[in-house]
């Protein structure tokens, strides 16, 4: 049973870790990006579109990934150029892409939420031989998909790139001071632009893992609120990457226990609500901590 | 990180063309979207504008469709008159439509005078001490208002669902939905036989009481000013823990009042999916009327409007239902753009 739970956690785990990292290098470049919804759902239509037309998960991830890049760049020169409010423009996008993708799917397929295509070639499953059969470690590696292993090598990288090279130190200060990065002859809000191309694209493949890594179809509302929860990880993980991988992994464990509990006598809305309790709790905390600092120092 | 447009004490004609610009890079967006797959523009958007607007009955149901949206509006406007950018709404609304639907069915013996302002005052007072916790978090203790109301955004929906799912339960239901409201609680219709309820009144009385609360009152006043300079009010004395504190617990009054009204009037009890983001679409009409209540007003009606049209066209036509949430999402993103640099706070933990 553990094996079982842990086995689908590390799956879950992997959308909301693509995005939340994606999520964490955007809100660095200083853009809180809402819009990641939007770019996950578009990444999962498109990548069950595309296996199914050329039974390639390659290409199927390179359209998910193109897509949600696409997305990405829009959403930013309207927050970037257009100077319009990124948690309004973020929401607006979401809701305008659900719309699009509706309006498809009702106008083309004739369906009113779910589609299934013929010939979807899902991602393929990498086992690791006599690990497999190890508790524990086996259910958490083996048979895994490739983006569950680019998700867990995004970790570390991402914390090396942000800490150690000038492309992240220009990151940051592209957030942080954006004047003070124009004085120093940078282009911050290229910068930012940069920053929500590559968390769109994140989004993407983090959708294309929900169609073609998990179920093998479509439905519109398959994203569920993943980019929230990946929103809520980064926050828990205050902006580190590998603290946001453990709220990452600690989310994807509440969903997998859910699903696990599923008519055992716990009620599902109970375990949804933990991500977002888990969230406020920590940030009240630091508010608590912050607040005791400024009291010693200022007396 | 002024949420106050320029020329928001005189309306001008700067203003109302930067307010309806949004609609036409919209209705451009979708006739694109029409045209692409091969139907008539301009033919869809005359057939949408008969059906929201067409006689009495498709008015009465654009206003109908428009109440929720002009309280949300209201509720989020109080908020971003202080500065204080709160996206929470929309779990008042949720908590605000239970408590008055469980009123609603529990005191069945009551008569309407009493039962329709009690159901009214539970929506309002649990909306208030929703967002006052926000408030207090964000007062006391720095906590960025944005996530925090938007987390407890998604709390609200779980926490509502998990009490209709458990005690609120109407026996003998199989899908998440209290028992109805008894019928002497429901919002009286006033021109039947179209749907248009009190709840439109009481909605624009809302409206008249933020105009005159942002106009004339000290708390509105101060308000204005730790919108517009947050650091000068803090300067001449004004209490700014208590005034987000105040305007929180407002904001959240209103968005409970809304979900009650709403529940009393329209679904005549609390059901899953209460809201189809009735928060985030008052949202965009409060920054897109930029807090000003005729702006507010015509922002609701049209979206309104455009709810009640989509509902009937897929009805009457081809054309999907999700014709509308297109031209609601790129006029969502439209509303904020260029205008009201709203907080940029970069990159705070």
């Amino acid at each position: 049973m553990i094996d079982n739970v842990l086995a689908t956690a590390t799956l879950l785990t992997t959308p909301i870790l693509l995005t939340a990292i994606g999520g964490l290098i955007n809100r660095l470049g200083g853009i809180v990006n809402i819009g990641l919804e939007a770019m996950m759902l578009a990444g999962a239509y498109i990548a069950l579109v595309v296996s199914s037309a050329t039974q390639s998960w390659p290409l199927a991830l390179l359209a998910a990934l193109t897509l949600g890049a696409a997305i990405g760049l829009l959403f930013s020169l309207v927050v970037t150029r257009l100077d319009a409010n990124e948690i309004v423009a973020g929401v607006g996008f979401d809701i305008a892409t659900a719309g699009l993708i509706g309006f498809i799917l009702k106008d083309y397929y004739h369906s009113s939420g779910t589609i299934r295509l013929p010939n979807v070639l899902m991602l393929p499953r990498i086992p690791l031989g006599p690990l497999d059969q190890v508790p524990i470690v086996g259910a958490v590696l083996a048979n895994k998909d490739p983006l569950t292993w680019l998700s867990w090598i995004l970790v570390p990288v991402t914390a090396f790139v942000l800490s150690r090279t000038r492309v992240g130190l220009r990151l940051r200060a592209a957030g942080a001071a954006p004047e003070a990065a124009v004085a120093l002859g940078m282009r911050p809000l290229a910068i930012r632009d940069a920053s929500t191309v590559v968390a769109g694209a994140l989004a993407g493949l983090a959708g294309a893992q929900l169609s073609i890594g998990i179920v093998g179809v479509f439905s519109v509302g398959m994203s569920g609120g993943r980019a929230f929860i990946a929103l809520a990880a980064f926050y828990f993980g205050r902006n580190r990457p590998g603290l946001t991988a453990v709220g990452a992994g600690l989310f994807g464990l509440f969903d997998a226990i859910q699903i696990y509990l599923q008519g055992r006598g716990v009620p599902p809305e109970l375990v949804q609500m933990l991500p977002y309790v888990v969230v406020l709790v920590v940030l009240t905390s630091l508010g608590v901590a912050d607040r005791k600092r400024r009291l010693t120092q200022g007396g | 990180m002024t949420l106050a447009a320029p020329g928001v004490l005189r309306p001008d004609w700067g203003t109302a063309v930067a307010a309806a610009l949004p609609f036409v890079v919209a209705l451009a967006v979708g006739a694109v979207l029409l045209a692409a797959t091969g139907r008539n523009p301009i033919d869809v958007y005359a057939l949408m504008a008969r059906e929201g607007f067409g006689g009495a009955n498709r008015i009465a149901a654009t206003l109908t469709a428009a109440t929720p949206i002009l309280f949300t509006a209201v509720a989020t406007a109080v908020s971003f008159r202080a500065g204080i950018f709160n996206v929470g709404v929309e779990g008042a609304f949720y908590l605000g439509g239970l408590a008055g639907a469980v009123v609603g069915f529990t005191l069945v013996s009551w008569p309407s005078p009493l039962l329709i302002p009690a159901e009214l005052a539970a929506g309002a007072l649990f909306g208030g001490m929703w967002l006052t916790l926000p408030g207090i978090l964000r007062a006391w203790l720095e906590v960025d208002e944005v996530v925090s109301t938007l987390m407890l955004n998604f709390v609200a929906i779980n926490l509502t669902l998990l009490l209709v799912n458990g005690p609120f339960l109407a026996p003998g239901s199989a899908n998440s939905a209290t028992p109805m409201i008894a019928t002497a609680g429901w919002l009286p219709r006033l021109l039947p036989p179209t749907t248009l309820t009190l709840g439109f009144f009481i909605a624009l009385a809302v409206l008249v009481l933020y105009f005159v609360w942002e106009r004339l009152t000290p708390l509105g006043f101060e308000a204005r000013l730790n919108g517009l300079n947050p650091r000068f009010s803090r300067a001449v004395g004004i209490d700014v823990r208590g005034l987000i504190l105040k305007t929180m617990a407002l904001s959240g009054m209103i968005g409970g009042l809304a979900g009650s009204a709403h529940a009393l009037g329209v679904t005549h009890r609390f059901v899953v999916g209460f809201s189809p983001g009735y928060g985030w679409t008052g949202l965009a009409v409060a920054l897109m009327g930029r807090n000003s209540a005729i702006g507010m007003l015509i922002g609701a009606i049209v979206f309104g409007a455009l709810a009640s049209a989509g509902t009937t066209v897929q009805l009457f036509s081809d054309i999907p239902l999700e014709i509308v949430d297109v031209l609601q999402g790129v006029v969502t993103i439209f509303a904020v753009v260029r205008f009201a640099r709203i907080r940029k706070r970069p990159g705070r933990a």
